[in-house]
């Protein structure tokens, strides 16, 4: 009872929140009924005819789903992958430099690309790695061949990689940098009296306290293992690299799915929804076992 | 379910005859009876024996309401062309809108205004809602949705009491095989905004003085077009020292609406595509229609293609290009030939003119393989029609409209401050445009650039738009920059005016017979739908693979793979359609 | 021992800013190609012939570019958008990661609404039902329609939720032994000591209110109240791509879509803004800023 009395802040803190969420996320749910009806707009959601699994099986016998599903957690994971790592490199280098203005600089431009969407950052990419472009220069003066890039499922699978990451790592970066910002400076002090070099500093003071959130940002970056990034793929993707780089989202979108047939997009969306679902609960609760923490 | 909609349209269909047939019965019945047509009726209209049931008092086609009517509409709008157009302005306060009022008292709220590309997600959001505007722009698709849903007012009563002289002169220049399209039962649902097939036709753009330079003849059969295309790429022809030519444009779609190989197959006798999506429908030996895109002539055109990209007379890496990319190799002088349609020297050409004054395109039929080959041509080009609620009070205010749109191209209304005053001309809906507008353009100009005139004297509706070619083209003969860059006058008046331009070949085209028909332009059926996605990415991956150099066999199996995917399937429900509800 | 310590620093110190220097000049030059596009003559442009310098240099595009109505009210949209969006968000992440940072003992509720909300963020009932929602809330055709829905950002409120966990346990204890409740300690030592949190996620809530295009789209029914992404999504985009023939209208649509340096001209002014807000925010992420407050 006392507990309840001085906890009442509390709820009354998360009132706002609740609210909004109940009226704008909940509301919407119940759209997810589309999913097992032949939805037709203009009947709504009432007047629609429910169909049952059908627009599930539809979109799974869909000749060539098992390649795509396969391409989209590969493309999905070596993008979580490297969108953990390659900020963490940055955030931890970038800590090493001593001159503050450079460091600043170095952060904004790393964000930059950021700002700017697929659409203009697209055909920026493949010029850079058409056969006249400045990657291919760059291979000729090795007296090597030129390559088509774009042409080739497993370079343009890198590419495709290699830019997304490019382009949104300064995001991560920015979330690590700010969680060394927040680690207690008494230690690193204490470790220079102690006589820990530079290197050791890092291995046991700054790695240890941004690892809580490099967990977070794990467990929820697998939330995303079915999302391989659409509108990239969509804009610098070409048929002869189809079988390697379509990932769900291109595929139903050329399938004239989500413009025309609502179900079925529904059901595409609902599949994704509960496979995240699952994933995050499952390493929610593997770290909360291990290590006893809860990342929410 | 499938089945009950093919039913619906059977019976539905059969409704429709028989009620044309009373319908004409007592419409000659009636003339018999009413001798003198009224004098608001144009004389082409009463010569159609389809005729209205004309009536002496007929009321005016731009008549005042007493009281105020408000109607109400959405829009998806581009950007106003003129640059003089007022910075800032919306659809909304369009001049255009204040004039309607005056003259008509209709006064027009918009529901919402969106962007042109994002008008088909967001009308679907609309219908979703529930929330219908009085007066719909609408493709096929939403159209044929609506109607089922028996959600569009009719609007025979008002077209046949309000329509204009001009508007009917439209609606009958293709012996109202466009109005039968969409009516039903009997009941016009909506009027298209269609225009001349022959829009679509298929010609070949080459640079003129790239076969002067090398001193080659223009080529009209496929050998002779291999040759100049090997002699782009291999013999220097912009002579600037450098190996960076190439032959022949091509985008990484390989039917699309430009840049493409549609023009290209045609010369094959083979016609894969009308530019969708899907295949194009040709009458086969036994009167049943044939999907174009597996027939075996593809597989001939397909092996020079092969040929042509080993040659590097296609670009090696055309699987990469959009068309923006395609259009930077044109302008930038890189190649040398395209297949497209005849505005292509009012863009991209255009552009390229104007970076180097000595690049000459011109326009040929396309190249067969023995002489001039046949290019494809739709039976039908009507990307969009007017309809309107089935809750409107006032139908006729759509036809009103209409009758206003058209009423504003002539020469009393012209003024050449419009824009700057705010006159949008395509933020008006609903808007029509005559049918035979380019041909009617090209006709008149020649007219008066062959008698000498400085000035268009027409006096009809057409005026503003044959005026404003005559003018291009006078400003171009003269090399006058004043108003525009010499490129954008060239364009108009190549594209336009010009005896051997973009239509002066598309004309050739037509009276020599060199086209042949798609047959189908139903709606996508059940399994095109269902099925469509598939088989255009199986197509796709296919060609494509072929083109950069995989084996002709693939073709083979690929014909199998389609006909098996959905393609038998689809080529039943499109004869189905054939059979009974074309328009023959 | 000394000095052969520092010198292998040294050499580090040099090979990091060297390659620092390599992953600040990647992103810098998309802007650069994009700037010299926007000065560039619009044939050269439109050829493709422009890299990173300006071929045919002309203000042009900058000179149209100030008489354009549309850039300015958009970009004062975009500006009221950003100011409200952001106090909204940031009140409701704070006051939402709060109690849900307590730890299940002192706060036995906190569970079913962490996963109340973490629910959200896999779940979506899709474009039609939300919109229906918007419009039955009456937010349709107002700027609160880009703010209201999107109010409550449950993945800013984990990580700020574990931003609170790295403060020290002292710091709410000795406020607690002093008589404190929660709405003091909230404001009174939560929020001085989260400064480079809420600069890091403040950050990415007004790129998030910035960036956002698509809802102005959706639920705003005249173009004179969008926002600049959605006024500049509506020049890249004009064109509809489903299209299978031009007609003579958009004819000259693709006309006008020639003017690709104003084009550019805007995008490059459109990022601009935005740009200038994470070197501002620098300077919050100050180390100590925590271990600073302890002390005292």
């Amino acid at each position: 009872m006392k507990k309840l009395k001085k906890n009442y802040p509390l709820h009354v803190m998360l009132l706002p929140g609740v609210v909004f969420t109940l009226i704008y996320a909940y509301g919407p749910m119940a759209g997810l009924v589309m999913a097992f009806q032949e939805f037709e707009p203009l009947s709504g959601f009432f007047k629609s005819d429910f169909i049952g699994l059908d627009n599930f099986k539809y979109v799974f016998q869909l000749p060539d789903f098992n390649q795509v599903l396969w391409n989209t957690v590969l493309i999905a994971v070596c993008k979580m992958v490297l969108f953990l790592l390659v900020p963490l490199i940055l955030a931890l280098l970038l800590n090493e430099v001593t001159k503050s203005w450079f460091s600043r600089f170095v952060q904004s431009a790393i964000f930059l690309p950021f700002f700017l969407s697929w659409t203009v950052l697209g055909g920026i990419v493949i010029e850079l790695f058409s056969l006249n472009g400045p990657v291919n220069a760059l291979v000729s003066s090795f007296g090597l061949e030129p390559i088509m890039f774009m042409l080739d499922n497993s370079w343009f699978r890198t590419i495709i990689i290699g830019s997304d990451v490019w382009k949104g790592m300064g995001y991560n970066m920015i979330i690590m940098l700010a969680a060394i910002t927040g680690i207690n400076a008494t230690l690193y002090e204490a470790a220079e009296v102690d006589g820990a070099g530079k290197w050791k500093q890092m291995i046991h003071i700054t790695l240890p306290g941004i690892a809580p959130i490099v967990i977070v940002l794990s467990v929820l970056g697998l939330g995303g293992v079915l999302n391989a990034g659409f509108e990239q793929i969509l804009i610098m993707y070409n048929p002869t690299v189809y079988e390697g780089s379509d990932i769900i989202d291109t595929f139903v979108y050329r399938l004239g799915i989500f413009s025309q047939q609502f179900g079925p997009a529904a059901a595409v969306g609902l599949f994704k929804s509960v496979i995240s679902l699952a994933l995050v609960s499952a390493t929610y609760y593997a770290a909360y076992k291990y290590n006893n923490y809860r990342i929410f | 379910m499938k089945w009950r909609r093919s039913w619906n349209l059977i019976l539905s269909f059969s409704l429709v005859l028989s009620l044309m047939a009373a319908c004409s019965s007592k419409e000659g019945n009636k003339e018999g009876s009413s001798p003198s047509p009224s004098a608001s009726v144009s004389p082409s209209a009463s010569s159609e024996d389809g005729g209205e049931s004309a009536e002496a008092e007929k009321p005016d086609p731009l008549g005042k309401y007493p009281e105020t009517v408000t109607v109400t509409e959405v829009i998806g709008y581009n950007p106003p062309e003129d640059p003089r157009t007022p910075s800032g302005m919306t659809p909304d306060q369009n001049a255009y809108l204040k004039d309607l009022k005056e003259m008509t008292n209709i006064e027009v709220k918009f529901k919402w205004m969106v962007p042109n590309s994002q008008y088909e997600q967001k009308f679907s959001l609309a219908l979703a809602s529930g929330d219908l505007p009085d007066i719909m722009e609408l493709d096929q698709k939403n159209f044929e949705k609506l109607k089922n849903q028996n959600m569009l007012g009719d609007l025979t009563e008002a077209y046949e009491q309000y329509a204009s002289p001009d508007l009917r002169k439209y609606m009958e220049s293709d012996g109202g095989f466009a109005m039968k399209t969409f009516s039903v039962d009997g009941k016009q649902l909506a009027i298209p905004a269609f225009e001349d097939p022959f829009l679509s036709t298929q010609i070949l753009w080459i640079r003129k003085d790239w076969l002067d330079t090398l001193g080659l003849q223009p080529p009209t059969t496929m050998a002779e077009l291999d040759k100049v295309a090997e002699a782009f790429v291999t013999q220097d022809p912009d002579r600037n020292g450098q190996n960076d030519t190439y032959g022949v444009s091509l985008q990484k779609e390989l039917f699309f609406w430009g840049f493409d190989l549609r023009g290209f197959f045609n010369g094959f006798g083979a016609y894969p595509s009308v530019g969708d999506k899907q295949s194009a429908w040709i009458k086969g030996g036994d009167g049943k229609l044939v999907p174009g895109l597996i027939q075996p002539e593809m597989k001939d055109g397909l092996a020079m293609l092969q040929s042509w990209y080993q040659r590097g007379i296609i670009n090696k890496e055309f699987a990469l290009k959009d068309e923006n990319k395609v259009v930077e190799d044109i302008v930038a002088g890189k190649v040398g030939i395209s297949y497209g349609e005849w505005w292509y020297p009012n863009w991209p050409l255009n552009s390229h003119v104007d970076k180097d004054p000595k690049a000459e395109w011109i326009a040929l039929q396309i190249p067969g393989l023995d002489g001039p080959g046949k290019s494809l041509v739709p039976k039908l080009r009507a990307g969009k029609v007017f309809a309107v609620s089935k809750n409107m009070k006032h139908p006729e205010a759509a036809i009103k409209m209409l009758n206003f749109y058209i009423e504003m191209g002539y020469k009393k209304y012209k003024d050449d401050e419009k824009a700057a005053k705010g006159y949008v001309y395509n933020w008006f809906n609903p808007r029509i445009y005559n049918p035979a507008d380019i041909d009617n353009i090209y006709t008149e100009v020649n007219k008066a650039l062959d008698a000498g005139q400085t000035e268009i004297t027409l006096e009809d509706e057409n005026f503003s738009n044959v005026d404003s070619v005559f003018r291009a083209t006078k400003e171009y003969l003269a090399k006058d920059t004043s108003r525009q860059s010499l490129g954008i006058s060239w364009g108009q008046y190549y594209s336009r005016a010009a005896k051997d331009g973009g239509w002066g070949t598309t004309k050739k085209v037509k009276e020599s017979n060199a086209f042949v028909n798609n047959e189908f332009y139903g709606l996508p059926t059940e399994t095109i739908v269902s099925k469509g996605g598939q088989l255009d990415k199986l197509m796709q991956e296919s060609f494509t693979k072929i083109i950069m150099g995989a084996s002709l066999d693939e073709f083979d199996k690929f014909v199998s793979s389609w006909k098996s995917l959905g393609g038998d399937k689809i080529i039943e429900e499109v004869n189905a359609w054939y059979d009974t509800q074309a328009v023959k | 021992m000394r000095s052969r310590v520092s010198l292998s620093r040294k050499l580090f110190n040099v090979s990091n800013a060297l390659f620092l220097t390599g992953v600040t000049l990647l992103g810098i030059v998309p802007f650069l190609h994009l700037l010299s596009i926007s000065l560039s003559s619009n044939t050269a442009a439109m050829a493709g012939e422009v890299k990173l310098w300006p071929v045919g240099f002309s203000w042009d595009a900058y000179i149209y570019l100030g008489e354009k109505v549309e850039f300015f009210r958009s970009l004062r949209v975009s500006l009221e958008r950003v100011v409200l969006g952001t106090i909204v968000n940031m009140l409701l992440v704070f006051l939402t990661a709060y109690p849900l940072a307590k730890s299940n003992e002192q706060f036995g509720s906190r569970t079913v609404y962490v996963w109340f909300f973490a629910v959200t963020m896999f779940f979506g009932g899709g474009l039609i039902p939300t919109y229906i929602v918007v419009v039955k809330t009456g937010l349709i055709d107002s700027i609160w329609a880009l703010i209201l829905p999107g109010a409550l950002s449950v993945w800013n409120v984990i990580l700020m939720l574990n931003f609170f966990r790295s403060i020290p346990k002292e710091l709410e204890e000795a406020a607690t032994i002093d008589g404190a409740g929660h709405w003091t300690i909230l404001w009174k030592v939560f929020l001085p000591v989260s400064l480079p949190s809420i600069a890091t996620i403040g950050l990415f809530t007004i790129v998030g209110h910035w960036n956002a295009w698509f809802d102005g789209i959706l639920y705003l029914n005249s173009p004179d109240k969008y926002p600049l992404q959605t006024y500049l999504s509506t020049l890249i985009m004009s064109m509809n791509s489903m299209m299978t023939s031009v007609s003579v209208e958009q004819l000259k649509v693709l006309e006008n879509l020639s003017e690709k340096t104003l084009r550019t001209a805007q995008i490059f002014m459109g990022a601009l803004p935005i740009m200038l807000v994470y070197p501002f925010l620098q300077k919050y992420f100050v180390r100590g800023m925590t271990v600073g407050s302890v002390k005292e």
